[in-house]
């Protein structure tokens, strides 16, 4: 049997007593393009570096190909992150994108290499191999530090927001770079966002980071104010409308979480009264490879996403109705 | 204001002459420079390193004692040195008072605090970044430091040139552990010294150019390295 890339037990981490991320077990395959999505702050950095060894947990048990691994053996450099914010080093492009070759005394070719690295994420080597790490522009500087890890050819590549903060075109070329690493060389491609479509496009798996976790499916979070009633919880919203649970045991309840398959959606308002809210959808994405469409929805300062089949017709800026079950699948 | 015209020729012209006491005043002063810069900057980088990146407790105590000692008066170095190396003194048995050797130490006192202080706060500047980044590409625990240290290159050499200025000029540490023994201790600053004690204003001023002219030469030698990296 295949040993996975990556094997995820009993893991939780924490900076200064304040829970990062928590995860039980996780399994990610082999030659696959993995993506991890979520909102801003739910996991997803401290997860990337947990993977390449650079930080380690306060507990549990991170495998790589069946090994436990710690930050500075040498199997780790087979696993390379390029982290959400770029830096180069105060060198010139050239040294910065061989530095990694350097460090590992791979000095054959290295002038080939580097120019291939270049080329691979579309910067032209003549122009681009002598210029100082100042001279550059946001897309640039993100493509030289990924030609930094490509020259490399790494087993596998944490990729961290690649494309945030870059332009469309640079978005492009870093994501055609990534795919022709996978093609080359195998490279396992792990990849953080919370750009939808981009996942879209290339993913072959997925998980769903939130609130320093990882969901089996997608959940929905309706965060508080909530009131206390008699028996329940009621969350007023700004319209006169209002969603009311079952009290939970705890006394200041904070996100209640609805799993995507409790939640039903209609074009037209339902006939039940109780819990219907009307969301109104403001994007709609297509993943080809899972055959899945995502349902972007929002309500004064609450925002969802919904796994939708294919057979409503949805479309952004359309109102439609969700019902809501009484019982939060849990309490935050 | 003459002599300061005059002392311009004088210096043009003991340096054209090589008048043996001046260059022998140079070269003193050149050698316990050098001793003392080495050894402040074997001992200094590390500390400051060490302050500048890792956190553990006492460390902003120790950050503030740094900065505190930058305001060392050269005298007091000079009275502690005195002290410690004197006959009566813990290490009077060495014999090293009044030689160039004790100036290289009272030097190095000096200078310490200086390069400790800059090399953390250089550190500290550097952008938290450049750790994950060295690490992402796969650095070791040596090849970590050392490109810490290469990235921070610019702010040791400025740490390296405050210090060296401050123990190029220093005269009260060269002075009291030195005792301004001529061909032997003499530096440049005490020259001035003395030749302005004895109303020698023109000799005075002309060594302080060439004290002046070493100090362009080595920063200008410093500057060209820079813009070659």
């Amino acid at each position: 049997m295949v040993k996975p890339l990556f094997e995820i037990r009993g893991l939780f981490h924490a900076y200064r007593g304040k829970t990062a991320l928590s995860v039980d077990h996780l399994i990610i395959p082999q030659g696959k393009i993995t993506a991890l999505i979520g909102p801003n702050g739910a996991g997803k950095s401290t997860f990337l570096r947990l993977l390449s060894f650079i930080e380690q947990p306060v507990r549990g048990k991170i495998l790589y190909q069946g090994k436990a691994l710690r930050l500075f053996e040498p199997a780790t450099r087979k696993v390379v992150l390029l982290p959400q914010e770029p830096y180069l080093l105060r060198r010139s492009v050239f040294e910065n994108v061989a530095y990694g070759l350097r460090i590992r005394g791979q000095k054959k070719g290295l002038r080939q290499r580097v120019y291939e690295a270049l080329t691979l994420v579309g910067l032209a080597p003549e122009e681009f191999a002598q210029r100082p790490w100042y001279a550059l522009s946001g897309g640039e500087t993100q493509r030289v530090a990924l030609a930094s890890r490509l020259v490399l050819r790494p087993e596998v590549l944490l990729l961290d927001e690649p494309t945030s903060g870059v332009d469309a075109q640079s978005a492009f070329l870093i994501q055609k770079a990534v795919l022709e690493a996978q093609r080359l060389w195998g490279t396992n491609l792990i990849i953080a966002t919370h750009d939808w479509d981009w996942v879209s496009e290339i993913a072959d798996t997925w998980f769903y980071f939130a609130q320093q976790q990882v969901w089996e499916d997608i959940p929905l979070f309706v965060p508080g104010p909530w009131q206390k009633g008699p028996s329940f919880w009621v969350r007023p919203f700004r319209d006169g409308a209002s969603l009311e649970l079952e009290a939970p045991r705890q006394d200041s309840p904070g996100l209640a979480v609805f799993s995507s398959k409790e939640i039903k959606i209609y074009l037209q308002r339902p006939d039940k009264s109780l819990n219907i809210l009307d969301f109104q959808i403001f994007k709609v994405s297509l993943n080809k490879k899972l055959g899945k469409i995502f349902v972007f929805l929002s309500r004064e300062d609450i925002s969802l996403v919904l796994e939708s089949g294919a057979h409503l017709s949805l479309y952004p800026g359309q109102k439609v109705w969700l019902s809501f079950p009484q019982r939060a699948q849990k309490w935050l | 204001m003459d002599y300061l015209l005059e002392g311009l020729i004088k210096a043009l012209s003991l340096l054209l002459k090589r008048d043996p006491e001046t260059l022998a005043a140079i070269q003193v002063t050149l050698k316990v420079t050098t001793y003392s810069m080495a050894a402040s900057l074997l001992l200094g980088v590390p500390l400051g390193f060490g302050l500048g990146f890792f956190d553990f407790p006492g460390r902003k105590f120790l950050r503030t004692l740094a900065n505190t000692l930058l305001s060392l008066p050269t005298v007091l170095i000079g009275l502690l040195v005195y002290a410690l190396l004197s006959q009566q003194g813990p290490l009077g048995n060495l014999g090293l008072l009044f030689t160039p050797l004790a100036i290289a130490i009272g030097q190095t006192i000096l200078a310490l605090p200086i390069v400790v202080a800059l090399t953390a706060a250089t550190i500290e500047s550097l952008d938290q970044k450049l750790r994950l980044t060295l690490l992402s590409l796969g650095a070791n625990r040596r090849q970590l430091l050392l490109s810490i240290l290469w990235e921070a290159r610019y702010g040791l050499l400025m740490a390296a040139v405050t210090a060296y200025g401050r123990v190029l000029t220093e005269v009260g540490i060269s002075l009291m552990v030195g005792g301004n023994i001529k061909w032997y201790t003499r530096t440049i600053t005490t020259t001035i010294a003395l030749e302005t004690a004895k109303g020698n204003f023109a000799l005075g001023v002309a060594l302080g150019l060439v004290l002046l002219l070493l100090a362009f030469g080595v920063n200008f030698s410093l500057m060209y390295l820079r813009r070659k990296w």
